[in-house]
């Protein structure tokens, strides 16, 4: 019985809505403006209002920064996943690459480079490149032995085995990286704008948010949640359609290879999608 | 191992090496990026002086409180919805919503409520975390075999002993690798919510340097943090190895 279980998972998400709708109902206070108000507001801003192009602005720039990065991190991930020389002398590096806190290249960044589109794109690849790349030198290093000796054992020529061989193989944690890179993406698209833009939906919230209109705040902010939570649905939505495969097999085949220390790191985070910003 | 760390000092000479280049090229403006040789002389004055400690304080008592109170929260939920069912079905798209949700996005929102306070910094920093602890101590709590819950059952423990004693023990490796997580955002987030106010701290002075026309200083402040963050890591993993020396070394079961 589905409906069953939808219902076991709703009925807390509706009863929240439904509080905040009675709660904020007839609500004067200025911070906390009545639920239905702000839910008008973000109508009427996307139906009349700037608003549309706003999200476009702020959606072209995630999409585009994310499309470099994992171009560039899936590229490089590779080749490091693949040549132990190269994974054993970078390891530190990487990891220190990836704990240094991208917003924090936000005004240095947007300060030099201006602030239209481009540096956006590029601060969100800079962000969302590290979790892509590490993730693939992991996927690559976790594919068996085995494999790596049969495709050896039939002479399959370098090309067509990165093709056919590692990169389905490293795919799973390919997408778990990219889901990751994904929430750092919305992150400093909004921070990015908020910072220094004259579009997008950042700087929406940030100037109604200095103008007091508060109701607009509010709406802005639930529509970056609706992109942020839209967005990753789509992601897993792919996930499901390219690893159909991965996800069907038994468990075991997953569980059992022995991933390295210095990498459980990266395939923790992976498994665990915790927020990262 | 000596072979491979020359290996790794080859890959950050190399590194520099190449950032050196560029910057001495002219490829990008000076503004953009600074050679090493100046960032290392700026962070080398940074070092001794008062105002950078200052600034990691301040960030570092955000992150901390954040942190501290997410734990606090985490923790227990997590635990509880890992064992009832129900709880973890009925919270499981709530949890997973607002998990999503860009914290940092709410800043505007926390600037008129709350003001730019330090409360506010440790307020958004307790958000972003309380999700990786709270799932963490999820997937751990569920992780205890049925047998285990059947024989505390039998004998008849009570039930806050029992998620002391039983399941808070058996979920500490699920959740020591979402206290690393937490641990690492909490630093990015105090960043992060500097930057765009007035608070102070290191991200509030990233952005005082480059304004001040100084990137190199700019740049010794992103590096520095990304160094206390770096640490965060190992120290983290460190602690985990040497709280979790008595377990059998299995992959913690995840999902």
């Amino acid at each position: 019985m589905p409906w069953k279980a939808i219902l076991r998972q709703l009925w807390l998400p509706a009863l929240v809505f439904v509080v905040l709708l009675t709660a904020t109902a007839g609500s004067t206070s200025f911070y906390f403006p009545p639920l239905t108000e702000v839910l008008t507001t973000l109508w009427e801003e996307l139906a009349h209002g700037g608003l549309v192009e706003d999200l476009l602005f702020s959606l072209r720039n995630i999409l585009l920064g994310l499309a470099l990065a994992t171009v560039v991190g899936v590229g490089a991930g590779l080749v490091i996943g693949e040549i132990r020389t190269l994974r054993l002398a970078t390891a530190p590096l990487l990891d220190f690459a990836r704990a240094t806190p991208t917003v924090g290249f936000v005004p240095v960044i947007i300060l030099t480079l201006g602030i239209g589109s481009g540096p956006k794109v590029f601060l969100i690849f800079l962000g969302s490149v590290w979790p892509i790349l590490l993730n693939t030198v992991s996927g690559v290093q976790a594919i068996g032995p085995a494999v790596h000796e049969t495709a050896r054992g039939y002479r399959i020529p370098w090309p067509l085995r990165l093709r056919r061989v590692i990169l389905p193989g490293a795919l799973p944690q390919i997408l778990a990286g990219i889901r990751v890179a994904l929430s750092i993406a919305v992150v400093l698209m909004v921070v990015s704008e908020i910072y220094g833009s004259p579009v997008g939906l950042g700087n929406f919230i940030l100037q109604s948010g200095s103008s007091f209109h508060v109701a607009e705040t509010w709406a802005g902010t639930i529509l970056i949640g609706v992109l942020g939570y839209g967005l990753s649905v789509l992601l897993l939505l792919v996930e499901h359609r390219v690893l159909g495969w991965y996800h069907q097999r038994a468990p075991r085949v997953r569980s059992t290879r022995p991933v390295p220390a210095e990498h459980t790191d990266s395939t923790e985070s992976a498994k665990s999608n915790g927020v990262v910003v | 191992m000596a072979k491979v760390r020359l290996l790794q000092l080859g890959a950050l000479a190399a590194v520099l090496t190449l950032w050196a280049l560029v910057a001495a090229v002219g490829v990008v403006s000076a503004t953009a990026l600074p050679g090493p040789g100046s960032v290392a002389g700026a962070l080398g004055d940074l070092l001794g002086s008062g105002v950078f400690w200052q600034a990691v304080g301040e960030t570092l008592r955000g992150a901390v409180t954040g942190l501290l109170v997410a734990i606090a929260v985490g923790i227990p939920v997590g635990l509880v919805t890992g064992v009832y069912a129900a709880a973890e079905e009925s919270s499981r798209l709530l949890v997973e919503i607002l998990r999503s949700f860009p914290v940092i996005a709410l800043l505007p929102v926390f600037l008129l409520v709350l003001g730019s306070t330090p409360g506010m910094k440790a307020t958004v920093v307790f958000i972003a975390c309380v999700f990786p602890v709270l799932l963490q101590a999820q997937y751990g709590a569920q992780a205890v075999t049925p047998a285990i819950h059947e024989t505390a059952d039998s004998y008849r423990i009570p039930r806050l002993l029992r998620f002391r004693r039983v399941i808070l023990p058996g979920a500490v490796p699920s959740i020591m690798t979402g206290l690393r997580l937490a641990a690492t955002t909490s630093v990015l987030v105090s960043i992060g919510v500097e930057v765009l106010t007035t608070l102070p701290g290191m991200g509030h002075m990233i952005m005082e340097s480059q304004q001040g026309g100084s990137s190199a200083r700019a740049y010794a402040y992103i590096l520095s943090a990304g160094a206390i963050g770096y640490a965060i890591t190992l120290l983290a993993q460190f602690a985990e190895h040497r709280l979790l020396r008595w377990r059998p070394p299995v992959h913690p079961g995840g999902e």
